[in-house]
């Protein structure tokens, strides 16, 4: 009992000591990053990013602290509304999220706003004005990027491959309709087929691309992936039937298997988006707002086109090596 | 020397008191017959000697090992072959893989000494006949090395000549000194297989002896206490009625039912009566054939039970287990299955003397004849007016039975018209008006009562170059 | 007699005219019918086919395990694992395999001591899995060092005299052995004894427990190595993998002919099964139908051949 008293009076004495008019400076927010999984590196990338953030304005003087909570379940929206939702009733200062769906998440964005809490949006669009900002690559222009590399690869003519991600992810359908858009601006590139979904997952992906692969293998020249699942699963398959380098191959995202692939050649390029940076923006732009700054409504965290040949530089290096180790704690497997 | 004493047997569940002291004594080599109304306690006194139920109180000696419980189908694996069957838990077997020829042999050496080398080894059991599968039942047990075996109306599906090939290889068992526990409600077949009985009634041994010394009546005495009369009531036959179902080649049969009769139909199991009865009712397809209900003419090809109930038509299945009953649901659930509305629980509970502690209580905690009560009950509440009757008092004490043949026939006097199954020969010639016999699918001419005999019955069933006999 | 042959010979019918509709559905029978592509769809069936070896036994017994998925990506995490710390591959693939077995006695083990029903026992075991393969893994892939396990599930092996990936061969081993055990031996004629009545293989003296136990072991050991395959599959272990393959097991074992309700069912049909299902969705990329109409197509598939293999049933026997 006399220990919750004098903690009541300390409260109260840190309370009283701030100035008047509440300088946010003392405040201490708590902001939940929604990832859409935990598994891919992309999201890894982004929670580092998120720390990164968090620490550099303790540094600053502002007491942030990042939660970070993935859906349990990668390919269900239903899950992610639930933790969303389920984050309403904990006393949080702000969502940084990343839909599943533009449309799904709607409705626990907007319900979160007028509880008080604010959301800035990563990665996916969402469709909503309720939300503080939204930042992201330009999908759209990296499907274009890779249709260039492709057209310049193939010196302008023969016949690509698009396998799709999944249906109804928002940031995916920007990439390929990029490159959809893109490969038209060849009139000597035909797109044999575009119409086929690498499905949730590298195994679901493999699959998919093998089939392909038996019935569009000796006719195509190129291949386009537009995420790290689709271009993961692709590449195995193409080293398992051999027509790995014979075919000419650009994905999307980054992992340490693809900078090797690209060294074997037989991967020929990727895009990479910045989402490390998309992790600290995302939670230094929440805490900006919250702190009553004006913040832009848009955001670009750039698109950027990787090839063996610009592999080693230093701005590549960087978007390929995000300083993960330095702001997660490895699991109990500890590798 | 005795195989197996007991001494005061006590078992309760819950509040019910299944056995209240029984005493038995059983000899090596002998066939001791254990007879008991429905209730009285044989079913919990053989899984207490089984090992299946461990007892309250009293004594078991010595503690039997190497018992075999013969029940009614339910110890076989349908989808194993028969040798499977009869030999499983102890398959010769060489570093775990079977020998299948050894197994196969062993079988048949099996089958053949209880005389049915027609029974291949690797029939699917699921596939045979039910006298075929008691045989591969009783083979286990043989296999099994028992020293004590147990049946439990080891007869009810069986034929004449199968229980006779039964009963042969009884004798053989003995000779063995294996001894024989017999359960059965068939007073004629225990005479001629057990020279002594034990009789129970509510769990309590209450008399033991030679039946050599003592008659029919007198065994049935100790069975319900008190005396009995007629067993089958009395039969002044009533002038019958106009005809309400005739039946125009379904299921190989042709005959009419009129209000107020009760027609019996006699054959050997597997003759096609069962399935002449479904069809009827309709509940499996015949590619043709026509019925007649009073006025109205039905295509055999469309009947279903669902438009048979709405005409007025009650079918009671010989297997009240499983196409009867719904075990877990309450007597009143039973009872109100085929008209939910206006139930008389009550009513019914006491116009068919229904012994029930609660008419919300599961069904399954009935002894079997009130369980078949209750389904003759939900005919009548269903408020049927031509009653099929498969087997109505299979598996049910003969107290039970005398009351059923009795409703049978208040039924009939009420004005139903009844078409009654039996392998019972006595409870058709007590019962029915009129008889016709199934034989291999083909029913004959129905004819009264009065011109069958046993002898002519029996001759129409197996008639026709049957190597049955 | 005759309807018992037609009835064993349904799978292959089936099976064979899947793969025929297709070759001329793609407009290119030639490369569907290709060995590569048969490769491509051999290399492809692997995980789902030793599943179906194991799940065969489950349902044979008259049991069900709906925690295979699951059990899955946690070993195939675990043979990342152990590999990714140096553990030579033998050691690894053994891992993963006692891993499996474990797993399975826990189910085993929460069905006859605990008595909870084997559905709910394995679906409590799939939410236990999952967790545990994504804790295990830090919520990470797990990339695997290059052994000689990457080699098991390729497509085209590197030893030219293989023909089909060491994995295919692999299946198809542990299919013969685990058909022999289940017609042949002791052992599976008890596994189909208690599927068959289980009240009276107690009666005959059979440990019904302890084979229950047995039987979801064996059959965890199965998963662990289809784990194992998974992983050969990615090159890493993902400890999100295979949710939902549970489903795809079962469904071979059951148009093979497995029957749920137990005593039924075989390893030979559910191979089939499996080949069935792959063939399917390779058939349906090639002709570039979407993914919903190959959903609508194996969901129907299942339906239809339980549905001829029951009345299959009805006919071959007149008892009820």
């Amino acid at each position: 009992m006399r220990k919750i008293c004098l903690a009541l009076l300390a409260l109260t004495a840190a309370c009283s000591s701030a100035p008047p008019g509440g300088a946010p400076a003392a405040k201490s927010y708590k902001i939940a990053v929604i990832p859409q999984g935990a598994t891919h590196e992309f999201w890894k990338s982004i929670h580092a990013g998120a720390i990164k953030a968090s620490r550099d304005l303790k540094a600053e003087g502002v007491d942030v602290t990042v939660i970070w909570k993935a859906p349990l379940r990668e390919d269900d929206r239903e899950q992610q509304v639930q933790v969303v939702e389920g984050f309403l009733a904990q006393g949080i200062s702000g969502i940084v999220l990343a839909p599943f769906d533009r449309r799904a998440l709607v409705r626990p964005v907007e319900e979160a706003k007028r509880a008080g809490i604010p959301t800035v949006v990563l990665d996916s669009g969402l469709d909503s004005d309720q939300v503080v900002s939204f930042l992201a690559s330009n999908n759209h222009r990296g499907g274009e990027l890779a249709a260039e590399h492709m057209a310049k690869l193939l010196s302008g003519k023969g016949k690509v491959l698009l396998l799709r991600y999944q249906e109804g992810v928002a940031s995916t359908e920007a990439r390929e309709q990029g490159f959809v858009d893109g490969i038209k601006a060849y009139p000597g590139i035909e797109l044999i087929s575009s119409d086929q979904y690498a499905g949730g997952t590298r195994d679901t992906a493999k699959t998919a691309a093998e089939n392909l692969l038996n019935r569009y293998g000796n006719q195509i020249q190129g291949i386009f992936t537009p995420n790290e699942s689709s271009t993961s699963g692709t590449l195995l398959a193409l080293e398992d039937v051999r027509k790995a380098g014979k075919i000419t191959f650009i994905g999307f995202d980054a992992s340490e298997a693809f900078i090797a692939a690209m060294r074997a050649g037989t991967l020929h390029g990727i895009v990479v988006q910045n989402p490390f940076r998309m992790g600290e923006l995302g939670v230094r732009t929440m805490v900006d707002h919250l702190r009553g700054k004006a913040v832009e409504k848009k955001v670009d965290t750039g698109v950027q086109l990787i090839s063996p040949e610009t592999l080693d530089a230093a701005d590549s290096q960087q978007l390929l090596h995000p300083p993960l180790a330095k702001y997660l704690e490895a699991g109990p497997g500890g590798f | 020397m005795n195989a197996l004493s007991l001494r005061g047997i006590r078992k309760r569940f819950g509040g019910t008191v299944a056995l209240d002291g029984v005493d038995l004594d059983v000899a090596e080599g002998e066939v001791l017959a254990v007879v008991g109304e429905n209730g009285a306690g044989k079913s919990t006194l053989l899984n207490v000697i089984a090992g299946a139920l461990e007892p309250d109180g009293g004594e078991v000696r010595p503690v039997p090992r190497s018992v075999a419980y013969i029940r009614q189908e339910l110890s076989l694996f349908p989808h194993l072959t028969v040798a499977e069957n009869i030999l499983m838990g102890r398959e010769p077997s060489r570093f775990g893989v079977i020998d299948g020829e050894a197994m196969a042999a062993r079988a048949r050496a099996l089958l053949d000494e209880f005389g049915r080398p027609e029974i291949a080894a690797d029939d699917i059991v699921g596939r045979l006949a039910p006298a075929s599968r008691q045989v591969v039942e009783i083979c286990r047990a043989l296999a099994a090395d028992a020293r004590i075996i147990l049946m439990d109306e080891p007869t009810s599906s069986l034929e004449r000549a199968d229980v006779v090939r039964l009963f042969a290889s009884i004798r053989k068992l003995c000779a063995r000194g294996i001894a024989v526990l017999y359960v059965s409600h068939f007073l004629e077949e225990i005479r001629e297989i057990a020279a002594r009985a034990v009789v129970l009634r509510d769990g309590r041994s209450v008399w033991a002896g030679t039946l050599a010394g003592v008659t029919d009546e007198g065994l049935i005495r100790h069975m319900i206490g008190r005396p009995v009369e007629a067993a089958f009531g009395d039969s002044a036959p009533e002038a019958p009625g106009e005809v309400v179902l005739s039946v125009v080649s379904i299921g190989g049969a042709s005959f009419e039912v009129r209000r107020g009769e009760i027609l019996g139909i006699a054959g050997l199991v597997g003759s096609g009566r069962t399935e002449m009865l479904r069809a009827v009712f309709g509940l499996d397809a015949v590619p043709g054939g026509e019925l007649k209900i009073r006025d109205e003419r039905v295509d055999a090809r469309r009947l279903s039970p669902v438009a048979s109930i709405r005409r007025g038509i009650g079918y009671l299945s010989e297997d009240r287990r499983i196409e009867g009953l719904f075990p877990h649901l309450s007597v009143r659930e039973n009872l109100a299955m085929t008209r939910p509305e206006a139930l008389d629980v009550g009513g019914w509970i006491e116009r068919l003397r229904i012994k029930a502690g609660d008419v919300d209580d599961p069904v399954v905690t009935l002894s079997g004849g009130n369980q078949q009560k209750v389904l003759l009950a939900r005919l009548l509440h269903q408020g049927a007016s031509i009653l099929l009757l498969d087997e109505p008092t299979r598996g049910i004490d003969v107290g039970t039975k005398a009351e059923i043949y009795e409703l049978i026939r208040a039924l009939a006097r009420e004005g139903r018209a009844i078409l009654m199954v039996s392998s019972y020969l006595p409870e058709l010639f007590g019962v029915c008006d009129h008889l016709a016999v199934m034989n291999r699918g083909a029913l004959s001419a129905v004819r009264p009562i009065d011109e069958w005999t046993p002898d002519s019955v029996l001759e129409a069933a197996i008639g026709g170059g049957s190597a049955a006999a | 007699m005759r309807s018992t042959t037609l009835r064993r010979l349904a799978p292959f019918v089936g099976l064979a005219l899947v793969i025929l509709v297709f070759a001329f559905l793609t407009g290119a029978p030639a490369q569907y019918l290709s060995v590569p592509n048969l490769r491509i769809v051999l290399a492809q069936t692997v995980i789902v086919a030793i599943g179906a070896v194991g799940m065969t036994m489950i349902i044979v017994s008259g049991g069900i395990d709906l925690s295979v998925g699951s059990t899955i990506a946690l070993t195939s995490v675990a043979a990342a694992l152990a590999l990714h710390r140096s553990w030579p591959p033998v050691a690894a693939v053994t891992a993963s395999i006692v891993l499996g077995g474990l797993v399975g006695a826990v189910n085993g083990l929460v069905v006859t001591r605990l008595r909870v029903v084997p559905f709910i026992a394995t679906l409590g075991m799939l939410g236990v899995a999952r967790g545990g393969a994504k804790w295990l893994a830090g919520e990470m892939t797990v990339p695997a060092p290059e052994t000689w396990i990457n080699e098991l599930a390729v497509t085209f092996p590197s030893r030219a005299w293989m023909v089909v990936a060491p994995g295919v061969w692999l299946a198809l081993i542990l299919a013969v052995a685990a058909s022999f055990a289940l017609r042949r031996t002791v052992f599976g004629r008890h596994v189909f004894a208690i599927g068959s009545n289980e009240v009276a293989a107690l009666a005959c003296g059979i440990a019904v427990a302890r084979m229950k136990i047995a039987i979801y072991s064996l059959a965890g050991c199965a998963f662990g190595l289809a784990g194992v395959m998974q992983m050969s599959r990615l090159r890493q272990g993902d400890p999100t993998v295979a949710a939902g393959l549970e489903l795809d097991i079962i469904a071979a074992v059951v148009i093979g002919g497995g029957s749920l309700s137990g005593g039924q069912g075989g390893i030979l049909g559910a191979m089939i099964g499996a080949l069935i299902m792959a063939f399917l969705r390779n058939g349906c990329q090639q002709v570039g139908w979407p993914n919903y109409i190959q959903e609508i197509i194996i969901g129907a598939i299942i339906v239809i051949a339980v549905a001829l293999e029951s009345r299959a049933r009805e006919r071959g026997q007149g008892v009820r």
